[in-house]
């Protein structure tokens, strides 16, 4: 799902990196400070998580597949910065050591998986936990796919509208592309595994793993 | 300095639309970078070029239909050269730096690349293994439900997993003085 180096310019790249600049920061004073004895190895243990459920491949009718994201969970059980901690990690440690995404578009990539999709999934959780616990949790996941890509789409997009020499792809191409698969598979696949993955994990022990 | 001069020139080539001077670029990367060129250049051509050349086909077509003429084709090749030409920088400088050594100034970062990677290699060991086991478990091959539904399973394991690790790093970090 994420954009890879190249398809956007540094006029959408750069601004994106200024506003993921902060939050990142802000999570290197919690989370590299003082105590990093303590949060470090449960940021690693969860960002390894994160990158280890984006490598499961869900099988697609036509032998294609698409994978999970996971962050959700991870949003649902934490908190939404601790998500987009994690995933930024995770983008990081593919783009440096697998060769996968991008340097480039790190910063955009991390906003729309990690950050806007978990958090819009979070606030829809927290909003209808109350009504069905179970329908809540599947809800939220699919939300935070569809708002992920959304978000993809909408950079994509604003890159077409500020060239079309540099990135030719019209929003009416890109869109179909991308939210068909989202909404049809991957959404649906994600809520269901995160409801799945949180009844279990209801009697795991969690202890040591909250770096909140 | 090869890392900050691999940032320096992926964003300086991300800025790039020209297709000449893309082609230009493209053979500066592959004369500097010869070492390892086959193998980088098979690693492009199966992680970029077919989702870039999907993307560009389906937006001709698109566009072709829409317009009722075809659309001129060199933003497309600029796009697919672009994103295969920053592949192919970070595969090549990728493979010149020892990361760990580069962040090393930084030994936060570094605690938490190494206890990451490390990590990564136990969690996708188990994960193979139980994705394996699924697989040997169904007489047929797992379909879409069967592989979310094992994941579930699997997170369960690996979130065990990993806060016993986590707990464990910890005491051994604070018992060797950090």
């Amino acid at each position: 799902m994420h954009v890879p180096d190249g398809f956007l310019s540094p006029q959408i790249t750069l601004p994106a990196y200024a506003v993921a600049a902060p939050l990142w920061a802000w999570a290197a004073r919690r989370h590299f400070g003082r105590a990093s004895a303590e949060s470090l190895p449960a940021m690693g243990s969860l960002t390894a998580l994160a990158f280890v459920i984006q490598t499961i491949a869900i099988p697609v009718p036509g032998g294609t597949s698409t994978h999970l994201v996971g962050v959700t969970l991870l949003a649902l059980l934490f908190h939404p910065l601790v998500a987009f901690t994690c995933e930024s990690l995770v983008l990081l440690v593919q783009a440096l050591f697998f060769g996968a995404g991008g340097i480039t578009v790190l910063g955009v990539n991390a906003l729309a998986m990690g950050l806007l999709g978990p958090l819009a999934g979070w606030l829809a959780w927290r909003a209808l936990r109350g009504v069905h616990e179970r329908a809540a949790v599947f809800a939220a996941a699919y939300l935070a796919m569809q708002v992920s890509t959304l978000a993809v789409v909408a950079a994509l997009g604003l890159q077409h509208a500020l060239s079309q020499r540099y990135f030719p792809v019209p929003v009416a191409a890109v869109l179909p592309a991308m939210m068909l698969p989202s909404l049809t598979v991957a959404g649906l696949a994600e809520g269901a595994y995160t409801v799945f993955a949180l009844s279990l994990l209801g009697k795991a022990n969690l202890r040591g793993l909250s770096p909140r | 300095m090869l890392l900050a001069g691999w940032v320096a020139s992926a964003f300086a080539v991300s800025a790039v639309a020209d297709p000449l001077a893309l082609g230009a670029a493209s053979a500066a990367a592959l004369l500097v970078f010869r070492r390892g060129l086959l193998r980088n250049l098979r690693r492009v051509a199966r992680s970029v070029v077919p989702v870039t050349a999907a993307l560009s086909a389906l937006s001709w077509v698109f566009l072709y239909a829409a317009q009722g003429r075809p659309p001129p084709l060199a933003p497309f090749g600029a796009l697919a050269l672009r994103a295969s030409v920053l592949a192919f920088l970070t595969f090549a400088v990728l493979d010149r730096v020892n990361l760990l050594r580069a962040v090393a100034p930084w030994p936060a970062a570094t605690r938490l690349l190494v206890l990451s990677l490390a990590q990564i290699h136990a969690l996708r060991l188990l994960a193979t293994d139980s994705l394996q086991g699924l697989r040997s478990r169904l007489p047929r091959k797992p379909h879409a439900a069967d592989v979310v539904r094992g994941a579930g399973g699997i997170t369960a394991a690996l979130l065990a997993v990993s806060a016993r690790n986590a707990r464990e790093v910890s005491e051994a970090m604070r018992a060797r003085g950090f």
